[in-house]
């Protein structure tokens, strides 16, 4: 039986639009493109699941295919749906298990941050995770952070309920385990507009879990999350924050149509940063900022294009005085989450990217700006530039 | 949000409207939902290509300015055909300035080969689809070889070639057909039947393989003087690879249009988005309107998919969301309807008289004629039927002309998006 709300496949019309703009098939044939993976296999894998083709799992769910549709198909839905339904895995697959346990892998290692970074980096550790993990040896690894940012939060930042507005801060799993500066950047920009920060308990989002096949684990998460932060919604006039556009997607739109939970309690007032701080900067409460004399370059990550967010980040920092910034063309940077961490999407993660990597050089910035952690991640991997957050640069405008 | 002005759509009518008003210094934004129709078109832009009569026009604008005093109704008599020519000027500039001259035969229309090898008049061409040279070559009968590339399936020389030697101007030519093969094929995983036109391209676009590909055709070629290609020539650097091509094989070579998704008109896509990113323009993708409200014979904000709570405000909107493929108008079992703002629709409800019986009818389907009707500056009337001040339409949203029989689909986009611009323009005081 076909469910109804299932067959926007049904709705393609076989133009190929959504083949031209996917990353991953500009580069390899080894993907026969979200068209012949998603509208047109899915007919065959309704009959029958065995004519499944395991050349699903190169898709990256950037959802480029979705937002380039003419004709509203879920594209990208309809293959990680299939990706996970439909192919066999194995019982048990350490690299991709640990890989998308951020919460105890982070936790782990951030209370031993220095051994952790240190054995991270030499080259027999390199060696032993490609040849055992197949973790490629090229890719660097972002550094953990002593302690994690949820537990400094209450020391380093007190009296955040003196402020006549609250909001609650969704900090994921990068800045809590890796980029702990995000996070105080960020409270120091709603304290410059008299807004008070407050975190509550929360899980990783579910991404790396769903891009790894561990949707009922990601459920699990996302039931959590949906709890905590409805809950903290309850009381008062707030809103919920996330600094991360993926966390913000999934808050938003994996929970809903990947798994199929009711998240309609927080759907509403659970915005990524800079729409919230669009809406404020509207009503009037902007921080006194000072000029910057920056030149920066802007890349607009796949899923807040998905998210329809790229318009209010551009809004926010066009108001940075002394900010001169270049719109870079909006194009996939490769990484896709833990995609560009594993040895058999390696090359392909970094052909994606290296049209954008040879734009920002053209433009020879001082800073990349970007929302995402991952992009951020690939981009300073593969270029000389150092990348910050939008809030980052809003912190650096600040008047003390 | 607040802009000088909101475009729905982000189609060639969009893009126009937009690029022209950014140029004038008013904060634009397009939303657009999907790619647009440039995907699925020729690549050539036509002004007016055929008459009521289906008989072919050989000067656009003085057909247009005949037109205007027949039919005051058509989008063409509205605008005027001083605009007209002026918006056909202005885009072809553009263009131009994104290194994809147009080629046209001066104030004439000139035919272009179709994948069928059939002829169809036409205004501007890109230069690898017909130029001074390959005219040339045409009137003098050089010999022709109507080329494929191994394995792909979305063209067929024979056909092509058989149809090229009744066409009147072809008789007596010698037309062969021939095969290339890419050097490429064998380090490729895919079947090669499997490759679409996008994958080919990607191959030109790349400019490594130019002298293996010209190798082949030189081969494939024989001793004729000019060759057909099916369009492939790379998106981005089209010219480049065109001449390169040519140097190279030291013969005439001219594309044709092959299937979607249509390389020809990805390039006219890609120069004008490239342009007006260039100007600054934001161009929101994959959004959708869901909600206008309109107040007092003005539009007050638009809301979206992706940003139901914070609505858009503008001085200025432009609907430029395209006829019932791309979504600007939608048909139900017996209604049919501009589901944005509900306006004042022209066309029968009665779904009978949609369409004819006979696909290929010469007095063509009534619906294609079907759309917004508007008033002498374009402007549509709203639910309560007075005219909406503030909201401008452009392009096949607009009724009372005939895309299809007409060949003027490209022209009243290009028209209307322009003509709606200089109006905003001129009314927000900051022409430049």
């Amino acid at each position: 039986m076909i469910q109804l709300e299932n067959i926007s496949f049904d709705h393609c019309i076989k133009c190929t639009v959504c083949t031209i703009y996917c990353p991953v098939a500009k580069v390899t044939h080894l993907f026969p493109g979200p068209k012949w993976s998603g509208p047109d296999a899915e007919r065959l894998r309704i009959k029958n699941p065995e004519l499944v083709d395991a050349s699903l799992k190169y898709c990256t769910n950037c959802k480029r295919c979705e937002i380039s549709c003419p004709s509203d198909v879920k594209i990208a839905d309809i293959i990680q749906d299939a990706k996970w339904k439909y192919v066999k895995r194995g019982f048990f697959r350490p690299r991709d298990f640990f890989m998308s346990r951020t919460d105890l892998v982070g936790t782990l290692a951030t209370t031993f941050s220095w051994i952790a970074n240190f054995f991270l980096n030499i080259l027999p550790v390199k060696f032993a995770m490609e040849f055992f993990l197949r973790i490629p040896m090229g890719r660097s690894f972002p550094a953990y952070q002593q302690g994690t940012f949820a537990r400094r939060f209450k020391k380093r930042h007190k009296g955040q309920s003196a402020f006549p507005r609250q909001v609650t801060y969704f900090h994921g799993c990068y800045v809590n385990y890796y980029n702990h500066r995000l996070g105080d950047d960020l409270v120091r920009v709603l304290n410059a507009m008299d807004t008070g920060v407050r975190i509550v308990r929360e899980k990783c989002c579910g991404v790396p879990l769903i891009a790894n096949g561990y949707l009922e684990k990601a459920g699990k998460n996302a039931r959590f999350n949906i709890k905590q932060l409805t809950s903290a919604l309850m009381d008062e006039e707030t809103s919920v924050v996330a600094t991360s556009s993926s966390c913000s997607f999934a808050l938003k739109h994996e929970y809903r149509n990947l798994l199929g939970l009711d998240n309609s309690a927080m759907f509403d007032r659970t915005d990524y940063i800079t729409k919230y701080l669009y809406r404020m900067f509207e009503s009037g409460n902007v921080p006194r900022m000072k000029p910057v004399h920056i030149r920066a370059a802007y890349h607009s990550p796949c899923h807040l294009e998905r998210l329809g967010g790229v318009i209010y980040t551009i809004d926010v920092l066009k108001r940075i005085p002394g900010l001169d910034l270049v719109i870079l063309h909006s194009e996939c940077c490769g990484i896709a989450g833990t995609y560009g961490f594993k040895k058999e999407y390696y090359d392909i993660s970094q052909q994606v990217g290296s049209q954008l990597f040879k734009r920002i050089d053209e433009v020879s910035p001082e800073f990349v700006v970007t929302d995402c952690e991952t992009c951020a991640m690939q981009i300073e991997m593969n270029t000389p530039y150092k990348v910050l957050h939008p809030v980052n640069l809003l912190a650096m405008a600040l008047e003390e | 949000m607040n802009y000088d002005c909101i475009i729905i759509g982000g189609g060639l009518a969009g893009l126009t409207c937009g690029i022209r008003c950014l140029e004038a210094g008013l904060n634009t934004v397009i939303i657009s939902d999907g790619m647009n129709a440039l995907h699925f078109s020729s690549g050539s832009l036509d002004v007016a290509g055929y008459d009521g009569k289906r008989r072919v026009v050989t000067s656009p604008f003085e057909y247009i300015q005949k037109l205007s005093k027949e039919n005051p109704g058509h989008p063409y008599a509205k605008i005027g055909v001083k605009t007209v020519k002026e918006s056909i000027d202005y885009i072809r500039d553009q263009l131009a300035a994104e290194k994809l001259p147009l080629f046209s035969n001066g104030e004439s229309n000139h035919f272009h080969i179709t994948a069928l090898g059939t002829k169809k008049p036409t205004y501007l061409s890109q230069t690898s689809v017909y130029n001074e040279r390959i005219k040339e070559a045409f009137e003098r009968k050089a010999p022709i070889a109507v080329l494929n590339f191994e394995g792909y399936r979305d063209y067929f020389r024979n056909i092509c070639a058989e149809n090229l030697k009744n066409q009147s101007l072809m008789k007596d030519v010698q037309i062969t057909t021939g095969l290339i093969k890419l050097p490429y094929y064998s380090r490729t995983e895919k079947n090669l039947h499997e490759f679409r036109s996008i994958d080919l391209a990607r191959i030109f676009d790349n400019e490594r393989y130019l002298p293996r590909i010209a190798e082949e055709i030189k081969k494939s070629a024989g001793n004729a003087e000019i060759v057909s290609l099916p369009s492939f020539m790379g998106i981005t650097n089209s010219t480049t690879v065109h001449r390169r091509l040519e140097e190279m094989t030291g013969k005439l070579i001219y594309e044709t249009p092959s299937l979607p998704p249509s390389i020809l008109g990805m390039r006219i896509d890609t120069a004008l988005k490239h342009r007006f990113a260039a100007l600054k323009g934001i161009f929101s993708l994959g959004d959708k309107v869901t909600e206008a409200s309109v107040d007092g014979g003005s539009v007050e904000y638009l809301r979206t998919q992706n940003n139901a709570e914070t609505p858009f405000r503008a001085r200025f909107y432009v609907l430029a969301s395209g006829s019932f493929f791309s979504g600007g108008l939608r048909s139900e079992f017996n209604r049919l309807e501009e589901p944005i703002f509900g306006l004042k629709f022209h066309g029968d409800q009665k779904r009978s008289s949609w369409y004819s019986q006979k696909f290929f009818d010469d007095a063509s389907h009534p619906f294609l004629g079907f759309g917004v009707e508007t008033g002498k500056y374009l402007q549509p009337l709203g639910r309560d039927g007075k005219t909406i001040k503030n909201l401008y339409c452009a392009g096949s949203i607009l009724a009372r002309y005939n895309p299809i029989k007409e060949a003027s689909g490209s022209g009243v986009a290009i028209a209307a998006g322009y003509f709606a611009a200089q109006r905003i323009i001129k009314e927000c005081g900051k022409v430049r």
